[in-house]
């Protein structure tokens, strides 16, 4: 039964399903709630199930190998496009993590949201449609279409329920992540013709598109395009200037799903069409991505650190994170690039509590000031124990989650770029700093101004309880995702 | 003229004879069934031209319904049925009455459907002058309002220049070449008579004349203004059927010529100030009609990329494009002709707020807002992926490159209407108009068309590739 079913293509449009079912309801909030929390749970319990029956299942005939699932059918017959998607490790859990933070993302938004309910949680699905495509997706024409569609409802999101600078901030990250992305597109149809000619049959097909001999001068402007449009997204710095302001003006929902998901789309992008269209053409350009890499842990964090706004600080301690995957991504060696892999989970998962911790204070305070805060730890104590965890998580305390990733990643660089791996374990140090500092002003240092604060809702403590339970069992136990990227990290570096 | 023949042209003769039973009826019955009757002959025309006729040539006329012609003429008469049922409303509010305005329209497709059809220099130039006469009295038709009549009057005497340069063009053709009819000229042209003055000067002359009608960079200056005055319906046709069949007069040509330097260096020039030109200029607009002015010169732009990456597959991505961009623009004026009251909205500002207050107009003006700005899934997508790659086939990197990073400053601008509609609050009351049913129907087919394009491109683009052939 499993293979007779089109389970990613339900895998991708179950939450836009959701979405549609919300049109009927529209006025109806309590209930748009309930359907959409709904549908994204319907779809965590199918992605599960698919993570649990995955890696028993025999090769799919017509697939790559390492592909769990895979579905083809033609779509414009005369261009070579099909749609194809197919899901093997490193996708299973992407789309892991896109239903966690989906749901996540449902969830915190519940008392947050109070106008415009329904179009609220439609644009989520959407989103979440758009971001499971992105992951699933094996044709790259198709995988553009996704890489694209997801981008609007983030606009919208940012750009209706946002605070401050909403609308200069949605424009800012619409534009600069469409710059990319079109300059991309080009590089795509570039790749396509190649192959054409020498093929003799067109196709978008990534299997059949990786064996494309080219010059290398070709190759170069090409993967320089990819990697542009990519690299924007991860944001590898100097590229991330859209992010702070996209991040912080955000919707908690929608600073949620950017750092836990969209990020991630940059970087699977790289692993998935970069480095292997382009392989000669990307280990050139790996010393510059290192570089850019560590500048980017470096700078991330000393910025973070002098911050006021809580969510500014979070979302510059995001650049400093994802930068630990982008040096996994440059060193493309098995151990590195299972880190990297393994730490873009990682952060979803504590960037994204982070930024519905956050949420929460803002919604009782209506302030993110750090200065506004203190004594917490005595007002609300179950608030700061979940609080003091995963900004210990985000710092890289051993035992928990980003800990595992960073770790993973700098042992697996160092024998290539043993220098940046040097001054990378520099960046380990600094979220510490900064963390120190934003725990002790909020938590510890005595109450400046009488907020009104209250403790943790059942609603808020689950949500971060599911947060906790995935990060520490992330930080204890990273086998068993380590065991399901390991095939597919193989196959891509070569020594599988 | 046998029997057959007349058989043949019977598309033509139906939309001939519906405008001139329109405008008889105003003398009998004022003010009664002439839109239905203008929507029912469109769209028997579309009709006709869509079965499967055999292919017929009328030597004596100059015309041949190839299925070429068939797909434009249908094209087009949808266009103006669509149009016609976005302005009844719209002209009872705003008071444009009687029965030359449907009448009007029907002689316009008329004109278009002689130009799609022919096969010689005469038609192909009475078809071009028939249907921008139509348009000079289209656009001044809102004689209530002196801006319409500013504009009519700017179309008028700039369409008259550019008339003159079309028929002294095809004069100069005719004097070197000895043929009016369209394929040996244009074989006489590019396959012997190459580096001859007389004949190049002839295909400048044609070129500047056929470039006025598409507002190319540097025709394209009475775009602005004609937008901005004539009635958005009027508009809305304007800027879609009659910018298409400006093209297909393009694409009558161009194929038989094939692309050699003397075309291409022209046309490269075109395409690529209509691109910058147009992105840029559209930037600055603070008038929603005005800002969709510049839009269209830039994206006529886009449609030159295609067409001189002909041997590339440009002539489809071309085709496929005007059918899309027709979708597009339809669209696009017609949530703004649907959304008047009494007086048009100018600024965007006056568009703040209204995707909540009019959701379903201001849905389909956003969707036309991303459409334009080729974001999938949408027709103008598909339409600009289709002549990036024909672009990129027939090796032209630079233009291509050049034609991505303006269509990134274009996103700008479309998103600021979306801006308006979604992320400003209204002020005030809302004094925008609720769409009445024929307006509801024309924007939600619009809006079906650009989503299907959108997704499912391979039908059309299978269709008009086999054009072509």
């Amino acid at each position: 039964m499993l293979t007779t079913l089109p389970l990613l293509t339900i895998l991708i449009f179950l939450p836009l399903a959701g979405a549609l079912c919300l049109v009927p309801l529209w006025h109806r909030e309590e209930r748009v709630r309930r359907l959409a929390l709904g549908a994204g749970l319907a779809e965590l319990a199918l992605t599960g199930w698919l993570a649990l029956a995955a890696p028993g299942l025999p090769q799919v005939q017509g697939a790559p190998a390492g592909f769990f699932f895979w579905e083809d059918l033609p779509w414009i017959g005369r261009f070579g496009i099909r749609y194809t998607v197919g899901m093997d490790g490193i996708s299973l859990l992407m789309a892991l993590l896109t239903a966690f933070v989906t749901v996540i993302a449902l969830a915190v938004s519940w008392n947050a949201v109070k106008e415009r309910v329904a179009l609220h949680y439609l644009l989520i699905l959407v989103m979440a449609s758009g971001i499971m495509g992105v992951f699933l997706s094996l044709d790259l024409f198709l995988f553009y279409l996704f890489w694209e569609v997801m981008l609007v409802p983030m606009f919208f999101l940012i750009g209706i329920w946002g605070h401050g600078r909403r609308i200069y901030s949605a424009v800012k990250f619409f534009l600069y992540t469409l710059a990319g992305s079109l300059l991309m597109l080009l590089a795509i149809i570039g790749v396509y013709l190649i192959h054409g000619t020498q093929a003799g049959s067109y196709t978008f097909a990534l299997p059949a598109l990786v064996h494309t001999q080219m010059a290398p001068r070709t190759a170069g402007w090409l993967f320089a395009a990819f990697l542009l449009a990519f690299a924007i997204k991860v944001p590898v710095f100097p590229l991330h200037t859209w992010l702070p302001d996209a991040h912080t003006d955000a919707p908690t929902a929608g600073s949620v799903i950017l750092a836990g998901l969209l990020l991630k789309t940059g970087a699977y992008g790289i692993i998935r069409f970069g480095y292997p269209l382009f392989p000669a053409a990307a280990a050139s350009f790996a010393p510059l991505l290192t570089v850019l890499a560590v500048t980017g842990i470096v700078y991330g964090s000393w910025v973070a650190y002098a911050q006021a706004d809580m969510k500014r600080l979070v979302a510059y301690s995001s650049v400093g994170h994802m930068g630990f995957v982008a040096l996994g991504i440059a060193a493309w060696t098995p151990v590195s690039l299972s880190g990297s892999v393994l730490q873009m989970v990682n952060h979803g998962v504590t960037t994204g509590a982070l930024f519905a911790l956050v949420g929460m204070l803002d919604e009782r305070a209506e302030t993110r000031e750090i200065e506004a805060f203190g004594g917490l730890w005595g007002k609300v104590p179950l608030f700061s124990a979940f609080f003091l965890l995963f900004s210990m998580a985000s710092a890289g305390l051993p035992g928990l989650n980003n800990f595992a990733g960073e770790f993973t990643v700098l042992a697996g660089s160092f024998r290539v770029f043993p220098l940046a791996v040097v001054l990378a374990f520099v960046g380990i140090i600094l979220p510490l700093v900064y963390t120190i500092k934003l725990v002790q002003q909020l938590l510890f240092v005595t109450e400046r101004r009488p907020l009104p604060m209250s403790d943790l809702s059942w609603r808020e403590g689950g949500i971060l309880a599911l947060l906790a339970v995935t990060a520490i069992y992330l930080g204890v136990h990273p086998a068993p995702f380590l065991d399901l990227v390991k095939v597919p990290v193989g196959l891509l570096t070569g020594t599988h | 003229m046998t029997i057959a023949d007349i058989w043949s042209i019977m598309p033509l003769l139906i939309l001939a004879c519906g405008a001139l039973t329109v405008l008889l009826l105003g003398a009998v019955a004022p003010g009664r069934y002439s839109t239905a009757i203008g929507v029912v002959t469109l769209v028997g025309a579309a009709l006709w031209c869509l079965q499967h006729t055999p292919e017929a040539a009328v030597p004596t006329l100059g015309v041949a319904l190839t299925p070429f012609a068939r797909f434009f003429t249908a094209l087009f008469s949808l266009t103006a049925a669509v149009v016609l049922l976005l302005s009844r409303d719209y002209n009872e509010r705003r008071g444009i009455r009687g029965e030359e305005y449907p009448a009007t329209v029907l002689f316009a497709v008329f004109g278009m459907g002689v130009l799609s059809a022919s096969t010689n220099f005469l038609p192909l130039f009475l078809g071009l002058e028939g249907l921008t006469f139509a348009f000079y009295f289209l656009v001044a038709i809102d004689r209530e309002r002196p801006e319409s009549g500013e504009a009519g009057l700017k179309y008028l005497l700039m369409g008259a220049v550019a008339a003159a340069f079309t028929a002294f063009g095809i004069a100069l053709i005719y004097a070197g070449t000895g043929a009016l009819d369209v394929a040996p000229a244009m074989h006489a042209l590019f396959r012997e008579g190459k580096g001859n003055p007389l004949l190049l000067a002839g295909l400048g002359f044609l070129l500047a004349g056929v470039a006025f009608k598409i507002s190319l960079v540097p025709a394209h200056l009475w775009t602005p203004d004609v937008y901005q005055g004539a009635p958005a319906p009027v508009v809305a046709f304007l800027s879609t059927a009659s910018k298409g069949a400006a093209v297909v007069f393009l694409l009558l040509l161009l194929p038989a010529a094939g692309m050699g330097e003397a075309l291409r260096i022209p046309l490269w020039g075109l395409s690529l100030l209509s691109m910058v030109v147009g992105n840029l200029a559209a930037l600055l607009q603070k008038n929603l009609k005005r800002m969709l002015a510049y839009s269209a010169i830039a994206q006529m732009g886009y449609v030159t990329l295609a067409l001189l990456s002909g041997d590339g597959g440009g002539y489809g991505a071309a085709a496929f494009y005007v059918v899309a961009y027709t979708a597009m623009n339809l669209a696009a004026f017609g949530a703004v002709a649907s959304l008047t009251e009494g007086e048009e909205f100018g600024d965007m500002e006056d568009y703040r707020g209204l995707g909540f207050e009019r959701p379903f107009q201001g849905g389909v003006l956003a969707l036309a807002m991303f459409a334009l700005a080729g974001i999938p899934p949408t027709a103008g997508f598909t339409g600009k992926f289709f002549i990036f790659a024909a672009a990129l086939r027939r090796g032209e990197i630079v233009l291509a490159v050049i034609g991505i990073l303006t269509a990134v400053v274009s996103v700008y601008y479309y998103l600021r209407v979306v801006v308006n509609l979604y992320m400003r609050p209204a002020e005030g009351e809302v004094v925008a108009a609720r769409g009445t049913l024929p307006e509801t129907v024309s924007l939600a087919a619009a809006a079906v068309v650009i989503l299907v394009l959108g997704i499912f491109p391979g039908p059309l683009m299978e269709f008009v590739i086999s054009l072509f052939r």
